[in-house]
């Protein structure tokens, strides 16, 4: 019976056919007709519709057709959680089936069903399947927690799941201990790096888990590795009993089981090595050990030898002595893929020593005779790279190099010159005998790097040189074709040549090269660089030898070394991961958070368009280029950390890449999800209690009583907002969310306060209820004077299907939340819902919303302020301005108070001086000049502060302002 | 863990999809597909291993289609691409070979496994063994269209010509057929220098079992007596590593440099008489996975020499001649010589002679030897790649063979030719054939209950070439 026939039809009524069938009497044929639904639904055909009919196929005896009824479920719940409700009491009956395998089946569906509504109905099924009797129910059930965890944790926790977890670690049934622990250790990943520890481990954990190791599977021995090289412990005899049980794993078929093992043993030798005698016997016996298991992991296939590669490449790094005698095991296959070769020739670089490198050369050499021209390339390289490090092999490596020159064959020969080039700057004045070599060779110079290469070895060698000049002149002949690296260096050499042999012809060619360089190009560079030669050698030549020949510090080979603390990091926490083949620490490209329920369908269309957006480029496994990426994303991270984060004080810095940061608070990090844990919990403390830690130092102008906030519902109708319905709908879209929450809104300044005008649109089947909100640390400090929402609906707090309800949400400023410099105008807030969970928005602060009433200043001061501050920064803004008066009046509305007008005689311009003050955030007097372009359609606006950074935010926020639209 | 799997046809459709987590979206078959294959980096390969917007891609490639796992977390890369490839076991043991035919054929079947290896994204028990107690679908099996004009060089690791599912073993029809099949499958790796000394040489090999033994007996293999596995037998210091050397090159002993077992090996009497017991569980795995670099009688060796023309300095003259030096009896089933040109060699003509009698001068019976020899062999070049390959259908023990080459050159000749042409690579296959000299003594099918139980017994062995090179 083949699966194929059910791809067939395709005739018309197909659908009612399929219908017709499931409701058969007749079970070969309802079973058939099930596959054929699940044939359609793998071919991406829609049979939701069909949803009914399959679920009332559900109540059977047959195994074969409930498995498969399940798995039509599993697929279309998310779209159909009304319809999954229907399915739930038959979910539960079989969680009470005689067989196991049915009661196994139920849980595992009823969990992958992301309804938040079935939630209530799992936790019995789920409490009784946690100590079921068959072992096949329970390692079901702990992963269920895992699933349930995902999609209520409250309920996790109040339910007490983690500790029957951690009880389950102790179970008879090795399977039951892996998937508790893999549970466990996914519920801590969702939960955060900052959450609690919910292993506890603790000396008898441990042992429990020892003992399971032996027994596991083997995944399940890879959980247990993992969370073995988690603990942390200081008792080296604590390490020596951990690898001792480790060590035989090294032997196991699984290559992940003998990288987690690996990874196990160096976090032990660590700790050993803080012991008596710093260990070193036992460090020893253990590194040769592993190089076995090790070596035999490249005799694996392609894609499990390049994981291990790109570990074995920081080991190395880390404790050379393992492999140190295993270089050939690296020399590269005839029929390597491309990327384990390149992989190869970094660690045999790494492993090359005094007493090896013979070898090593013979085999690069070889290398550089192969077809594939980038692996020539970087084989060549690869030599270049041993000279600079072993400075005993570096002759034999030059004379290779030298063999290599002779082949003719170009990117060889250019490639040679760039690394005899760093050759030249490790070890200067050492072997200038073979540039006569390099001379003969300057024909096939095309690439510019290999003629920047040349150009600098002749230029820094030119007194040795007898035709240098002739070389050079060459080479000029093309000048102003040539890349700016080229240009560069010619430049530089020249110089070099007219300062060391001060000839007629050098100064001929020093005059036409200054003068081309100044003149006739447009690179900054270029012209800074030759003008500062043309001065100095104008005015003291023994000066300009003093600066142009001073002597060069000497490199070292740092091409593809790791910062030792991101080493240290990789190596000893991030092992045998993602990280570690990537090189770069986990935060750079983890992005794991915990969905919000119902919403995986819409993430799918939403939310990653965002994120594509926000994070362009690969992050790809090119540990290098990506590394300042990389930090930059791991700051971004960590301020996205704090999220809603109401009990924590201490202020995070938040580097700029959070402002850019698109992508929000919806992105990333599992610490963003710690900041929503925090957030939820505090929202469970009530209202009252929140708002008052919240609000510790209510600024003047605010209400000085917290509470009044929460007892005034004050925004409770669309008129407290002052705008029509229908202007409601014309408020900025925040997230649009069809079938869903969407909202809309502004930041608006009322009352002598910042305001949130929100309009929130329920397109979901039910009401929405239990809306709070809550903001992100900023740079203004602003928060919500409370956090609970009080609607303008008459129920007054859900909104009904299909409805818009408006909400104003009075800001406050709360200086325990201001972020620290540099400013951003980014705020974050997120948006909870008893139904839809949670809901993240990113807006911007405007400006109108912070400039304080009163905030103005003598003009005189203004005067003297303008004198005494620093530079101003200055922007053109592309604007239509009717006239600098009805501009001067949209100033004054959004407290920018004008204090002079003056036109500027010569150029018809209107100039306009303003000021404003926010306190907020601690921004202080912003001192404005704007300029009118008349008929140029343009504003120039300087502004001048105490703090540089609150410039964009004029920027930002003056548009709104002149056009009226505040 | 394991946000989302799926199986992509050779063309980028998907022909199986699960999503586990839901945080990533649908189309990142469409970004994988379109990565893998338009790797911005140089014309290579995609590493198995890669981050596009945040989503980890993991993937390998069997049977012509591709397999992938995404993720956000940072887990154990290598954890992620041996569960594929278990993945692919599971398949081929179920449907009896893995191809997008069997899998298209076998959609619900795959499904309902993957629902019982892999809940929530977290790998569960894979072994065939126990998935049969819970799998319900019956599997449809698929042999490959090339079952009969298998090419040669496709054997890579696992037993050869079964296309059978595991579940044959629980037919009752009288279909069922009771055997085992334990493959001694090696690979070697070997380099050449340019004078012919061995510069490098190892064997990666696995002992490989396949069992459809009804009722799961335990089974004992017993291996070589003058085995020895280097550094777990002698204790670790260079003495005994030097001895061990010197015996495995007297021939007395085969040195394992390294090896490790599958979990159900049980080793107890393994260090006294080499023998393991077992209870061989369903489906292939391998008992064994051993290297050695010891020892090691290369199958083939080879002699290249350029020369020029002394009637045209736009020839040149290349001389290949190889020895096949595997015992009399046995015979590489399938042999392919890669010689890389360089680029100014524009055309090649070759004469090939040898074979087991070597064409002497004149006769018919020597003419009939020398067409038979031109019949197992032949030769072609690529214009484009500047390749020459010279093919034997099968090439007997002890044989040799020689190919004439006149290179057409673009420019006169010059002595660089000689170490332009080159390195020359050689496939093969060699059938019932171990480099590492490794035995299977005896294969014990340990059932006490019927005294007529005798089913069939494979013991096969094979090597294969996995980089066999000679520099020039």
């Amino acid at each position: 019976m083949s699966d194929g026939k059910y791809f067939s039809t395709t005739k018309r009524g197909e659908i009612h056919e399929l219908k017709e069938e499931l409701r058969s009497l007749d079970r070969p044929k309802k079973k058939d007709a099930v596959k054929k639904v699940i044939a359609a639904m793998t071919v991406g055909k829609d049979v939701s519709m069909l949803f009914p009919d399959v679920v009332n196929c559900m109540q059977t005896d047959d195994l074969e057709l409930k498995k498969l009824v399940y798995l039509y479920l599993i697929n279309y719940a998310k779209t159909q959680p009304d319809l999954a409700i229907m399915a739930v009491n038959t979910f539960v009956k079989d969680s009470q089936d005689p067989n196991p395998l049915i009661r196994a089946l139920a849980v595992r569906t009823m969990g992958c069903i992301r309804v938040d509504k079935i939630t209530e109905y799992l936790c019995d099924p789920l409490q009784r399947c946690l100590k079921d009797d068959d072992p096949y129910v329970r390692k079901t059930a702990a992963i269920c927690v895992a699933k349930l965890y995902d999609i209520n944790p409250e309920l996790v926790e109040d339910r007490g799941f983690l500790d029957m977890l951690r009880e389950m670690l102790s179970d008879a049934n090795p399977m039951v201990v892996a998937n508790a622990l893999a549970a466990l250790q996914e519920i801590q990943e969702l939960a955060g790096g900052g959450g609690k520890d919910l292993l506890q481990m603790t000396t008898q954990t441990l042992n429990k888990l020892l003992a399971a190791l032996n027994e596991c599977t083997e995944w399940g021995q890879v959980f247990i590795l993992d969370s073995l090289a988690a603990y942390d412990t200081r008792d080296p005899r604590d390490a020596e009993k951990i690898a001792e049980r480790v060590l035989p794993r090294l032997q196991h078929v699984n290559s992940a089981v003998v990288l987690s093992a690996v990874k196990v043993i160096l976090r032990c030798m660590d700790v050993v090595a803080l012991g008596p005698g710093g260990g070193e016997e036992t460090i020893k016996a253990w590194s040769k050990k592993m190089a076995p298991p090790l070596v035999t992991l490249l005799a694996s296939e392609p894609e499990v030898q390049y994981v291990a590669l790109r570990n074995i490449n920081l080991i190395v790094q880390r404790r050379p002595a393992i492999l140190a005698n295993e270089v050939k095991v690296f020399f590269c296959k005839y029929n390597d893929p491309l990327y384990v070769k390149m992989e190869k020739l970094e660690i045999m670089i790494r492993l090359a020593s005094d007493k090896n490198i013979d070898q090593v050369l013979l085999e690069l050499k070889e290398y550089a005779q192969e077809v594939d021209v980038d692996f020539v390339r970087k084989s060549v390289r690869a030599i270049g790279r041993c000279a600079v490090a072993l400075e005993r092999a570096t002759e034999r490596c030059i004379n290779v190099l030298l063999e290599l020159i002779q082949t003719k064959v170009s990117y060889v020969v250019q490639e040679a010159i760039i690394v005899i080039k760093d050759i030249f700057r490790r070890y200067p004045n050492q072997y200038e005998s073979i540039i006569a070599t390099l001379c003969d060779n300057l024909d096939s110079l095309d690439e510019p790097e290999a003629k920047s290469s040349m150009v600098w070895i002749i230029g820094e060698y030119a007194e040795r040189i007898d035709n240098a000049d002739e070389l050079l002149e060459a080479f000029l002949e093309t000048f102003p074709e040539e890349t700016a690296m080229v240009q560069l260096q010619l430049l530089t050499a020249t110089v070099k040549l007219f300062l060391k042999k001060p000839t007629e012809s050098a100064q001929k060619m020093i005059s036409a090269v200054l003068s081309c360089a100044t003149t006739e190009t447009d690179n900054p560079d270029l012209r800074d660089r030759a003008y500062i030669y043309w001065r100095l050698l104008s005015t003291d030549p023994e000066a300009a030898k003093d600066v142009v020949l001073a002597e060069k510090p000497v490199i070292a080979d740092d091409s593809s070394t790791l910062d030792p603390s991101l080493l240290e990091q990789l190596v000893s926490r991030h092992l045998a991961t993602v990280a570690a083949v990537y090189h770069r620490p986990p935060e750079t490209f983890v992005s794991r958070q915990r969905m919000a329920v119902t919403r995986a369908e819409e993430l799918g269309s939403r939310k990653f368009e965002e994120e594509d957006g926000a994070t362009p480029g690969a992050l790809v496994s090119d540990n290098n280029a990506a590394a300042a990426a990389g930090a930059a994303a791991a700051a971004a991270a960590s301020s996205i950390g704090d999220l809603l984060d109401l009990s924590d004080a201490s202020p995070v810095p938040v580097p700029p890449a959070a402002a850019g940061g698109g992508g929000g608070a919806a992105t990333t990090a599992p610490a963003a999800a710690r900041g929503l844990d925090d957030l939820l919990g505090g929202l469970d403390l009530g209202p009252t209690t929140t708002t008052s830690t919240s609000m510790p130092a209510a600024p003047a102008g605010s209400s000085a009583d917290p509470f009044a906030a929460l007892s005034a519902p004050t925004g409770a109708t669309p008129g407290a907002l002052g705008m029509s319905p229908g202007a409601l709908s014309q408020l900025p879209v925040l997230l649009a969310n069809p079938g869903g929450v969407s909202v809309q809104g502004r930041l608006v300044r009322q009352g002598a306060q910042p305001v949130y005008q929100l309009a929130l649109r329920n397109d979901t089947p039910a009401p929405v209820d239990g809306l709070m909100i809550q903001t992100n640390r900023n740079s203004f400090g602003l928060s919500p004077a409370s956090q609970v929402l009080v609607l303008a609906t008459p129920g007054g707090a859900a909104i009904p299907p299909g409805g818009v309800t408006a909400v104003r949400v009075p800001l406050l400023v709360d200086p325990s939340k201001v972020t620290p410099p540099p400013l951003s105008t980014a705020l974050q807030v997120a948006l909870r819902t008893n139904q839809v969970g949670v809901l993240y928005f990113n807006d911007t602060v405007s400006l109108s919303a912070l400039t304080e009433e009163g905030g103005t200043m003598e003009a005189a001061d203004f005067l003297a302020a303008w004198k005494a501050l620093p530079p101003e920064a200055s922007a053109r803004l592309p604007l239509a301005v009717p006239s600098a008066e009805v501009a001067k009046q949209r100033l004054a509305a959004a407290n920018l108070f004008v204090l002079a007008h003056r036109q500027v005689p010569a150029t018809g311009q209107d100039a306009i001086y303003a000021t404003c003050r926010i306190s907020a955030g601690g921004v202080g007097q912003l001192l404005l000049e704007l300029k009118f372009v008349a008929g140029a359609g343009g504003v120039d606006v300087s502004v001048k502060a105490e703090r540089q950074d609150c410039a964009q935010l004029v920027f930002d926020g003056l548009p709104a302002v002149l056009l009226g639209a505040a | 863990m394991i946000s989302q799997f799926y199986i992509l046809s050779s063309r980028g459709d998907v022909i199986i999809r699960k999503d586990y987590l839901g945080d990533v979206p649908r189309t990142s078959s469409e970004t994988f597909f379109r990565n893998s294959k338009f790797w911005k980096e140089g014309d290579g390969e995609a590493p198995p291993v890669f981050n596009v917007d945040g989503v980890t891609y993991l993937h390998i490639k069997e049977g012509g289609v591709q397999l992938v796992a995404t993720t956000r977390s940072n887990l154990s890369p290598s954890f992620v691409l041996e569960f594929l490839k278990r993945i692919c076991t599971i398949v081929k043991d179920y449907c009896g070979f893995l191809s997008e035919d069997a899998i298209r054929k076998n959609v619900v079947l795959i499904y309902e496994l993957l629902d019982e290896v892999v809940d929530y994204g977290f790998p569960q028990s894979t072994a065939t063994e126990a998935l049969k107690q819970f799998v319900v679908n019956e599997p449809t099996v698929v042999a490959p269209a090339f079952y009969q004009a298998k090419p040669l060089f496709s054997l890579s690791k696992g037993p050869t010509g079964v296309f059978k599912s595991v579940l044959d073993t629980a037919r009752t029809d009288g279909k069922r057929r009771d055997e085992i099949f334990v493959d001694v499958v090696e690979r070697i790796t070997c380099t050449f220098n340019a004078s012919g000394y061995i510069a490098s040489a190892q064997v990666d090999g696995a002992v490989q079992i396949k069992s459809y033994l009804a009722g799961n007996p335990p089974i004992k293999i017993k291996l070589n007596d003058d085995l020895l596995i280097g550094r777990r037998d002698t204790p670790y210091g260079m003495l005994g590593a030097e001895r061990d050397a010197r015996a495995a090159e007297r021939g007395a002993m085969v040195v394992l440099d390294d090896c490790n077992f599958h979990e159900v090996a049980n080793l107890d009497s393994f260090d006294v008489d080499r023998t393991i017991s077992l209870v061989p569980p369903d489906g292939e795995f391998a008992l064994m996975n051993y290297r050695t670099s010891h020892g090691l009688k290369p199958p083939f060796r080879l002699h290249t020499s350029v020369e020029a023309d002394p009637h045209s300095e736009y020839k040149a003259l290349l001389t290949l001649r190889l020895w096949c030096e595997v015992p009399a009896d046995k015979a590489a089933s399938g042999l392919e010589v890669e010689v890389p040109t360089p680029r100014w060699v524009q055309r090649v003509h070759c004469d090939l002679e040898g074979g087991a009698s070597g064409a002497a001068a004149g006769g018919r019976a020597a003419a009939a030897a020398a067409a038979a020899a031109a019949q197992q062999q032949n030769w072609d070049f690529n214009e484009k790649t500047h390749l020459l390959r010279w093919r034997f259908k099968r090439c007997p023990g002890g044989s040799e063979f020689t190919l004439r080459a006149r290179l057409t050159l673009e420019r006169p000749y010059g002595a660089s030719l000689r170490s332009e042409v080159g390195p020359v690579n050689l496939r093969f296959t060699i059938p019932m054939y171990s480099a590492s000299r490794i035995m299977l003594k005896y294969l014990q099918i340990l059932k006490k209950a019927e005294k007529n139980y005798n089913p069939y017994r494979w013991v096969r062995y094979v090597t294969t070439s996995n980089s066999y090179t000679f520099r020039t």
